[in-house]
């Protein structure tokens, strides 16, 4: 209780914020409200973009190494701490970037509460101008199930939502992913007590969200899978001694992570048999 | 740290709290350090009280980005 006291300054701020940008796309662009808000949800991901794409390439990398950690998280099924221990350490010692962060998402999290706010506003106080939204929406501020095109813009959050998750979750393990997917389902009956207008940026986000990892995937094309070590490859030279541990000391933890060299290095140390160099040249590198 | 002194922080558990089970649950993801942010904060702030809790909190925060490494990084 006290909690939602101490935030209700910070929530007010934010309100204002998304109003006068919302004011702004209305006045100088003559926008409906809807429209504004379809308007203002693509600023801020175009915004999030960087974080977005490099979220995706890092997934897309983190793929290839699916086969490993699939094991880890079935060898430790039952001791998630543990299982979560592992894999970090697997991310470590493979130099992999995990995908997954809390900033693009919670980068959201204003925008959401302002609009929010900003709606139950609007619906208190109504501003001059339309609220319907493409003729199946008769208001932006009442609630989702109040009218027959809030159950389509209903259907499509969870569509949307679910493709969104299927892009944005592939390197989760399968439990949580299926979880992730169903998710939606079960939140579709708090949502139809939001405003339409909410579902709105809501759709907006996960249509783009959907569109970006569509569009990375075409021109980012999938790496090639590492190369399968078998009993007859030289063990990996060990690494000289584990690398700086990014937080750990609190030292350079944030920011640009040196880029991490591609996973396998060509086995060189030991006389090797020569029989492999032969097998890998065709397959090697593409 | 006693009761009394580590109340404020239980602010900032109210609020991470509130996240988990709103915003959290709608858009679920997961995080790349362990213990993730959300449990990183909780611990922050009972360790180490509202102030220094919500700055440590807020730089996990600014340090799960795409561009860094995660990993394992308890509170200290």
């Amino acid at each position: 209780m006290n909690a939602i006291l101490f935030a209700l300054p910070i929530i007010g701020q934010l309100e204002t914020v998304a109003r006068h940008v919302l004011d702004w796309l209305h006045v100088t662009f003559h926008l409906p409200w809807a429209w504004a808000i379809v308007v203002l949800t693509i600023i801020v991901r175009m915004l999030l973009v960087p974080l977005t794409v490099k979220q995706i390439h890092s997934m897309q990398n983190l793929q290839r190494f699916a086969p490993q950690m699939k094991e880890i998280q079935k060898k430790y099924k039952t001791d998630k701490q543990k299982q979560n221990e592992e894999l970090m350490k697997f991310y470590r010692e493979n130099n992999i970037n995990p995908a997954a962060s809390c900033l693009p998402m919670l980068a959201q999290l204003p925008v959401f509460i302002a609009l929010y706010y900003s709606l139950k506003t609007f619906a208190k106080h109504p501003p001059p101008g339309s609220m319907s939204w493409l003729h199946f929406v008769p208001n932006i501020t009442w609630h989702t199930t109040s009218f027959w095109g809030g159950y389509v813009l209903l259907v499509v959050y969870v569509g949307s939502q679910m493709a969104s998750t299927f892009f944005m979750s592939a390197t989760a393990d399968k439990t949580q992913r299926y979880l992730f997917m169903i998710m939606p389902l079960v939140f579709v009956f708090v949502i139809a007590h939001f405003p339409a207008g909410l579902v709105l940026y809501w759709v907006t986000t996960n249509l783009w969200t959907v569109g970006q990892g569509l569009i990375t995937r075409r021109l980012m094309p999938r790496p090639a899978a590492p190369e399968k070590r078998t009993s007859r490859s030289a063990p990996k030279a060990e690494p000289p001694d584990s690398e700086p541990s990014d937080e750990s000391e609190g030292g350079s933890g944030n920011g640009a992570a040196p880029k991490p060299p591609a996973p396998k290095p060509q086995p060189s140390a030991k006389a090797g048999p020569p029989r492999k160099v032969r097998r890998k040249k065709g397959a090697g590198r593409r | 740290m006693n009761a009394v002194s580590r109340a404020p922080a239980y602010l900032g558990i109210g609020l991470v709290w509130a996240y988990r089970v709103t915003f959290g649950a709608l858009f679920p993801t997961t995080c790349k350090y362990h213990p993730s942010c959300s449990e990183y904060a909780v611990q922050a702030l009972k360790t180490h009280g509202l102030v220094r809790g919500s700055f440590m909190a807020g730089w996990r925060l600014l340090r799960c980005n795409p561009w860094s490494r995660g990993g394992y990084d308890p509170v200290r």
